[in-house]
């Protein structure tokens, strides 16, 4: 299923290494470019000119992520308490942990199914510097003897404020269509009946994952703009999926990789962590990310090469409720980017849901934090996997559970 | 002239032919551009071409026959600290008030082509829409 691994980094014998890279970077010699610079360079000095003079090139990418949160430990009050329930501005958050440490999900809705305002608007509220209502209660054991607190916490009052994603970054992303005659309220936005519209929800070129489809420097240690603050890659991303098909560049045409990200919601801004609401879907969390990927070689390259026209995805028909649904059409994200994509003879206006404009923010601040110093790059300290492959989950007997 | 003008009728006014009057006597173009009646009465957002006089002529017969007009500025106002530029509205909006700008993939709004219908706001996830009718 897989693609065999060493054909990737092992052809170009001058590469770079990441501390000639850092050197340069800390001498402010680095060259810089975001990938929109970077590919419009390519295109006019070549791929092995890019591969020589530039050194770091800066991808981002912004939207909405359901696998996202932030675990918060409270501190302690006095007399202590082991917190059983516990709710922040009345949403409910995990505290089946240690005594006072919570973790508090994008997706999740108070008990009335509000969808106006989940755990993302909480976790938004709380990176605005606001200040949270936290209401607890426990059942009491010797050594944590309080069984009821009602109070307020911010980021000023928390030990550790952390945002943690386990699927965040996509690596391509199927796109969304509706051939019923009724309008569908999904995660992939509004979908008008009779092919009405169509949604797609990735920055393609400029996203980080696409821009190393193998990844050879994205991996467990990277280090990442995060919700306009800093974090770092700590794991494979939830449903991390390498081997679908691939271009003959390497591309995925399928949602392929994802990243899981850590980084401390002390420094994250508003403008790029936001609170989401999908009509009759739900909550999500919209964060930004910005990945850095060092020209190690001519391959990386001519990967960070890689334009609209040639990111191909799939549009689903989402009118079927099935896990695996009709595909409609192949398109590029060109087409998806023009505005209009044609499904089965219609012209289909398109709607990104993931904001290009704010990606390419995130490329541009990229590349200021590290050509003045304050972002430094990082080498992984472990590769991504490739061979993983989808599970699906069945209604099965024990035995057959653990063959 | 173009202006766009909210009217509210009573049930008798919403049996008269009003477009069909305002088109015929005052020289007025009219153009429809949303609607809500039931048996109580309704509402109607519509947009009038023609010069200053004949508009002001047109709506002293409406006022005289019982409409409410008020004059139509803002129905539907984007937060601009709140829009993600995420494009989710682009596809769904009738009229291309909102449009994705091909340069800086920002999203413009057009308050000059929205009708009000309504469609964006539920659709727009930080809830940047605001309708105002
Ligand atoms: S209210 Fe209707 S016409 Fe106005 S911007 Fe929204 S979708 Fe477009
Ligand atoms: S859907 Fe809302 S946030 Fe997205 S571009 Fe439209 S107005 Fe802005």
């Amino acid at each position: 299923m897989t693609k065999p691994r060493k054909a990737h980094g092992e052809k170009n014998r001058q590469a770079k290494t990441y501390d000639h890279i850092r050197k340069k970077a800390s001498d402010g010699d680095a060259v810089v470019m975001t990938a929109m610079e970077f590919k419009r360079f390519v295109e006019s000095e070549g791929v092995g000119k890019a591969a020589e003079e530039v050194d770091i090139v800066t991808t981002g990418t912004f939207g909405a992520m359901c696998s996202s949160g932030a675990y918060f430990n409270l501190g302690h009050s006095d007399p202590p308490m082991k917190i059983q329930r516990a709710w922040m501005d009345g949403i409910p958050a995990y505290s089946g942990l240690a005594a006072v440490d919570l973790y508090l999900g994008a997706t999740e809705l108070d008990e009335s199914n509000n969808m106006l305002h989940g755990g993302a608007h909480v976790i938004e509220d709380l990176v605005n510097g606001k200040a949270v209502r936290l209401k607890a209660t426990g059942y009491g054991t010797d050594c944590y003897p309080l069984k009821e607190i009602d109070t307020y916490v911010s980021l000023k009052t928390m030990n550790q404020a952390v945002m943690m994603n386990i699927r965040n970054a996509y690596q391509n992303y199927a796109a969304a269509a509706n051939s019923s005659t009724k309008t569908l309220y999904t995660y992939m936005g509004k979908l008008l009946p009779e092919l009405g519209n169509a949604t797609y929800s990735n920055a393609g070129e400029i996203s980080p994952l696409l821009n190393d489809p193998y990844y050879r420097t994205i991996g467990i240690g990277s280090r990442v703009f995060l919700g306009g603050g800093e974090g770092f890659v700590v794991w494979e991303g939830t449903q991390f999926n390498p081997g679908v098909a691939r271009t003959p560049k390497g591309v995925p045409k399928r949602p392929a990789a994802t990243v899981s990200v850590i980084g401390d919601l002390n420094g994250m801004t508003a403008e790029f962590v936001k609170g989401l609401t999908f009509t009759r879907y739900g909550t999500s969390l919209g964060v930004g990310i910005g990945v850095p990927i060092p020209i190690l070689d001519e391959e990386m390259a001519s990967f960070c090469a890689v334009t609209d026209d040639k990111i191909f995805t799939a549009i689903f028909d989402y009118s079927h409720q099935k896990r695996s649904r009709p595909i409609l059409a192949e398109v590029s994200y060109a087409d998806l980017s023009s505005g209009k994509v044609d499904i089965k003879g219609k012209e289909v206006p398109t709607s990104p849901l993931s904001s290009i404009s704010k990606a390419r923010e995130i490329t541009e601040i990229l590349k200021k934090r590290i050509l003045d110093g304050s972002f430094e790059l990082t080498e992984p300290v472990q590769r991504l996997p490739l061979d993983r492959s989808l599970r699906t989950l069945e209604v099965r007997g024990e035995k057959e559970a653990m063959k | 002239m173009k202006t766009k003008y909210i009217l509210n009728f009573n049930p008798e006014a919403s049996n008269l032919p009003i477009t069909h009057n305002l088109i015929a006597e005052y020289g007025l173009l009219v153009n429809i551009l949303r609607a809500e009646i039931d048996e109580v009465g309704g509402k109607m957002l519509i947009e009038v071409s023609g010069d200053e006089a004949s508009t002001k002529n047109g709506v002293e017969y409406l006022e005289k026959i019982g409409v409410g007009v008020r004059p139509f500025k803002e129905g539907v106002r984007r937060n601009d600290e709140t829009c993600t530029h995420c494009g989710a509205c682009v596809s769904i909006c009738p009229t291309d008030a909102l449009s994705i700008d091909p340069e800086t993939r920002k999203v413009k709004f057009d308050e000059d082509k929205c009708v009000a219908c309504g469609v964006c706001i539920d659709a727009c996830p930080p809830r940047a829409m605001e309708i105002l009718i």
